[in-house]
């Protein structure tokens, strides 16, 4: 009797030891099973097409802070997602950037779960926006999305925060209202006709030459190119100091030749006369000498300069403003081992 | 950096002094007269160098000046540092319208070698112009040279000197 009172105590713990041990298993496996993702989203550039450069940022940045508003993602900074800028210039390829590929490197790059790529187009007084929305961690796109809206700041701004709306998933507020200043939209859109001043870009090429010539392995340091950049900057140092000894040297023995020199042209006491002699001709020897040294390491040292700059200028990273733009390139294909020179004229 | 990678300019010099001897045209060793040309004004003390440039050990000379006696007047003779040692030169002159008789002699002692060689000054000759114009300075055929060992040290030439007084 007692075993069977006992039984349905014991069924019940039994029970809820196998829902605990369910529970804690299902839990645990759920944390290795799901797919889940940061939630850190890259806002790329847009590129403007019939409108200004400014507008184009502005309105940007107006859709970085539309989605950032709504807490979903992590927006990153404007910054932080331009810095790509500094060693991979790419500065109107992000429409180019329109493939899964294209856009998974650059958010592995900028260290994001997703990228937004897109571009701004006006065309017979309307606002064209289309935009990608690409998930780094799955490799995939995940949304594609377009609006289009009469050319009126109100209209585009609140068109962004809409589509800011539709990219983070929620559903959009019936209420939904602008809540923001719209008279910097009209403003950039007429800046164009404002003339400014505006200092010309120096393509990344052009800098890292700039560089290495005025302090060798610079520029090759400036385009991450570590080891030839050191290489060329302890090439030219040995040889700096090198000429710097032989400078010193040079330096010493013909103050002494000049001092003797002087001496001799101005004496009067031929005894004196004849002992000063033979130390000219040993001061200008060893001056001479030393000068000669240091033409040698001139006529080895201007030639790995000037190789020098030509490394820095291949190895720097290519801008679109200097490529296919520009009427003159060089670079080095890694596939073919060889250094290409290119022509290009503007048709336009 | 790069400033330092020049090339400076190369040591070039010309022995051209006149009173260097290698430029007198003289034939070593030889005798000569420093300054060998002097210009003064009438009443003007000058001084002349005889000179010796390379010349083999000696330890005595006999240096024959031929001068102008009616332009200027020898005043002194004061020995050079060829025969001065670590004793001044035993110094004997004799001066005769005209022939200046210059006898010089080492004074060793146990330290000090007993002749000397080289280019150096053997005498200093103190003149007083006394008349305008030119006066010549010759050594003349009496000049001699001997070493420690009383043999005759030779002489290959013999340079002139010249006196203008203005």
């Amino acid at each position: 009797m007692k075993q069977n009172r006992n039984q349905p105590a014991t069924s019940i713990l039994l029970f809820l030891f196998i829902i605990i041990g369910q529970i804690s298993f299902l839990s645990g496996t759920n944390r290795v099973i799901t797919l889940q993702s940061g939630n850190k989203l890259a806002v790329l550039p847009f590129e403007g097409r019939g409108i200004s450069a400014p507008l184009t940022a502005h309105v940007t940045e107006e859709f970085r802070k539309a989605v950032r508003s709504l807490n979903i993602y992590q927006v990153q900074d404007k910054d932080i997602t331009e810095r790509l800028e500094i060693f991979t210039p790419k500065s109107k390829t992000y429409w180019n950037c329109w493939s899964v590929g294209c856009a998974i490197d650059r958010g592995r790059q900028l260290n994001a779960n997703y990228v937004i790529a897109g571009n701004v187009e006006e065309k017979n007084d309307t606002y064209l926006i289309n935009g990608r929305l690409f998930s780094i961690d799955l490799e995939t796109l995940v949304n594609d999305f377009s609006l289009s809206s009469f050319n009126d700041a109100d209209s585009l701004l609140l068109e962004l925060k809409k589509m800011a709306y539709t990219i983070s998933g929620l559903p959009i507020p019936d209420t939904l209202g602008l809540g923001s200043d719209t008279t910097r939209v009209n403003e950039l859109a007429t800046d164009d006709s404002t003339p400014k001043l505006k200092l010309p870009k120096i393509p990344s090429k052009i800098k890292a030459l700039l560089m290495s010539t005025a302090l060798p392995g610079s520029g090759q340091l400036w385009s991450k190119k570590k080891y030839q950049g050191w290489g060329f900057m302890s090439m030219e140092a040995t040889l700096g100091f090198a000429a710097l000894i032989s400078y010193y040297q040079y330096d010493q023995k013909w103050e002494n030749f000049q001092e003797n020199y002087d001496v001799y042209l101005n004496g009067t006491d031929p005894h004196n006369l004849l002992e000063y002699r033979p130390q000219i001709v040993q001061y200008a020897k060893e001056s001479n000498q030393y000068n000669s040294y240091m033409k040698q390491i001139k006529n080895v040292a201007i030639p790995i300069w000037i190789i020098n700059m030509v490394h820095a200028y291949v190895v720097a990273p290519n801008d679109d403003f200097f490529d296919g733009e520009f009427f003159f390139d060089i670079e080095y294909d890694q596939k073919i081992n060889q250094v290409k020179t290119g022509l290009s004229i503007p048709l336009e | 950096m790069g400033g330092l990678y020049f090339s400076c300019t190369d040591a070039d010099y010309t022995f051209n002094n006149k009173y260097d001897p290698v430029n007198m045209n003289l034939d070593p060793p030889a005798l000569f007269f420093h300054p060998y040309e002097v210009n003064a004004s009438v009443g003007q003390q000058i001084s002349v160098e005889l000179y010796g440039y390379k010349l083999n050990p000696a330890a005595a000379a006999q240096l024959d000046i031929r001068y102008d006696w009616g332009s200027v007047k020898v005043d002194s003779v004061v020995a050079g540092p060829f025969f001065v040692g670590n004793n001044d030169a035993v110094e004997i002159i004799v001066d005769e319208q005209g022939v200046l008789d210059v006898f010089l002699y080492y004074l060793p002692d146990m330290e000090s070698n007993e002749s000397d060689e080289g280019t150096w000054s053997l005498a200093t000759v103190y003149f007083t112009t006394l008349s305008m114009g030119e006066s010549e300075l010759l050594y003349g055929p009496n000049t001699q040279f001997r070493d420690a060992q009383n043999d005759t040290v030779h002489i290959n030439d013999y340079a002139t000197g010249i006196i203008n007084v203005e």
